[in-house]
């Protein structure tokens, strides 16, 4: 099912410097969505359409089948729906506390105080940062900063959670944690969404990719035909996914059958090469 | 800066009511500028001084830190009061010495009865406390922005400075003189970008202009309030009595 569609957006920065030109993008319930393409394409531009921030000068995005309107009302109702969760985590992070700076989104939604500080605690848990309630924003690690940001968006209980880059600056344990709350807030029933140019995060992350280049999508569908087909990665100035083709490669060779799916992350390209000593 | 403000986030204390912490700060201020220095304004120091690093447990390196800067100025004004200056000639001026040593008893007093409450409590306690005291909210927002945005700044400017200390940029007055100018201007247009995607960072959480968030209030120790105004009431009793 279709929960949120963009429709043709065309969009210039300020200056004139076009960034969208009739992009067109779908956001199916449940189906992971790496929106894949190069530093500076104008993939941020594109989630800041997604949720209201920008408007653009023509098409339009319908939610659910209803065109998005962007009186202040139908903008908070619309951000109910649609969490965003910056790439920089300090331009979300604005309280003292980390506690203060996530109850600062259900209060806007008008929850009641009792409800929020439950929301809250519920959501700390959730991520992990439970022990951080008190700290104040400025004395977290980069890392901290990441989660308490995410805590901010997930604490509204979006449809939608939107990710700009998010495992960009984070280390290996940090980004590994990270997609495994991502996973479990899935399971929740969240829709996610992540922009990246991370080409192998988004082979074994992701459901769905959709190309995005010069302010257009160039095509949007499942991984694995997306990011098999070489010269449309090269039209974006990617190569293929390395376990991608690792995996093509044991196929070649006999190691992999025809039939079964292609390895997705590291445990299971180990394992076509026999079972890991131990 | 940032020492105070870690010492406030992280004392055993920063979880005390600020009703406490402010009854005992700032009772304990006017005391010591309504009664003589000798003794209570004395005692009010030497009170102020041990609740600040026995009872918070502020560190005492941060604590004689912050007193120094203060402390160097009051001397140097006390100074002039040991003096006098008769048409041509300077002559150690009557009762000089007794009128230096009241101002500097009096004044510490005071600086130690502010630090306390500086250590103990974060800035966003206390305006969080001036706002429940009336303090208009649009003023209490701003004032936190600003006083999260003064680490931001913090940052990039330490960070800035350090790139261009990195590339020489900083040998010779002049040449420093000129990156300093640089690292100013480059500051400004960041501020800028900095302040319009925080503003896109909250409107992203459905903010509608009004800043509110759930804070956690301590709850206020009845036993402990009692205590500090018996303590005040004391320093007083001797402040009427001396007197």
């Amino acid at each position: 099912m279709t929960l949120l569609e963009a429709k043709s957006l065309v969009y210039a920065y300020p200056g004139g410097v076009p960034a969208l030109r009739g992009l067109d993008l779908r956001i199916q319930a449940g189906r992971r969505l790496a929106i894949l393409g190069p530093n500076g394409s104008g993939k941020t531009t594109l989630l800041l359409h997604l949720n209201g921030t920008l408007r653009p000068s023509t098409g339009r995005i319908v939610l659910e089948g209803e065109d998005c309107g962007y009186s202040r009302s139908q903008l908070v109702a619309w951000r109910r729906r649609i969490g965003l969760v910056f790439q920089d985590a300090e331009d979300q992070l604005f309280a003292a506390s980390v506690a203060e700076d996530v109850s600062f989104g259900p209060l806007n939604l008008g929850m009641q105080d009792d409800e929020v500080r439950q929301r809250v605690d519920e959501t700390l848990v959730a991520l992990g940062i439970q022990d951080l309630a008190d700290r104040p924003t400025h004395m977290l690690s980069f890392g901290q900063k990441k989660r308490v940001a995410l805590a901010g968006a997930v604490a509204m209980r979006p449809q939608i959670l939107m990710l700009d880059e998010p495992t960009a600056g984070l280390d290996q344990k940090g980004s590994w944690q990270l997609l495994e709350v991502l996973t479990r807030l899935e399971s929740l029933g969240t829709t996610l969404v992540f922009t990246t140019h991370d080409v192998d995060l988004a082979y074994s992350f992701a459901h769905d990719v959709a190309l995005f280049k010069d302010g257009k999508v160039l095509v949007q569908g499942v991984v694995d035909t997306v990011l098999a087909d070489a010269g449309l990665l090269a039209r974006v100035e990617l190569r293929s996914p390395f376990l991608m083709e690792l995996g093509l490669k044991a196929r070649a060779l006999g190691l992999l059958a025809d039939a079964s799916p292609l390895p997705r992350n590291r445990d299971e390209v180990l394992n076509l090469f026999g079972p890991r000593a131990l | 800066m940032s020492a105070i403000d870690r010492t406030a986030h992280l004392n055993p204390w920063r979880h005390r009511s600020l009703t406490e912490k402010a009854v005992l700060a700032l009772g304990m201020l006017l005391l010591a500028m309504i009664f003589p220095p000798f003794p209570t304004g004395a005692l009010i120091a030497g009170i102020m001084a041990s609740v600040t690093l026995l009872g918070a447990r502020v560190p005492v390196r941060t604590w004689i830190a912050c007193v120094l800067a203060p402390a160097g100025f009051l001397f140097l004004g006390a100074l002039t009061l040991l003096v006098q200056f008769d048409g041509d000639r300077l002559s150690w001026a009557a009762g000089g010495g007794a009128a230096a040593a009241a101002l500097i008893v009096r004044s510490l007093a005071g600086l130690f009865c502010l630090l306390f409450l500086a250590l103990t409590t974060p800035a966003s306690d206390l305006l969080a406390g001036l706002r429940r005291f009336g303090l208009p909210s649009e003023i209490a927002e701003v004032a936190l922005l600003i006083y999260r945005m003064l680490f931001l700044f913090g940052d990039t400017a330490k960070t800035m400075d350090a790139a261009q200390a990195a590339r020489l940029g900083h040998r010779g007055v002049r040449r420093r003189l000129h990156a300093l100018g640089m690292l100013l201007a480059s500051l400004l247009p960041r501020v800028m970008d900095r302040a319009r995607r925080m503003e896109m960072g909250l409107a992203a959480r459905a903010w509608d202009g009004e800043m509110r968030v759930l804070g956690r209030r301590p709850v206020l120790s009845m036993p402990a309030l009692i205590l500090i105004l018996s303590l005040e009431a004391g320093t007083a009793l001797l402040g009427v009595l001396a007197s």
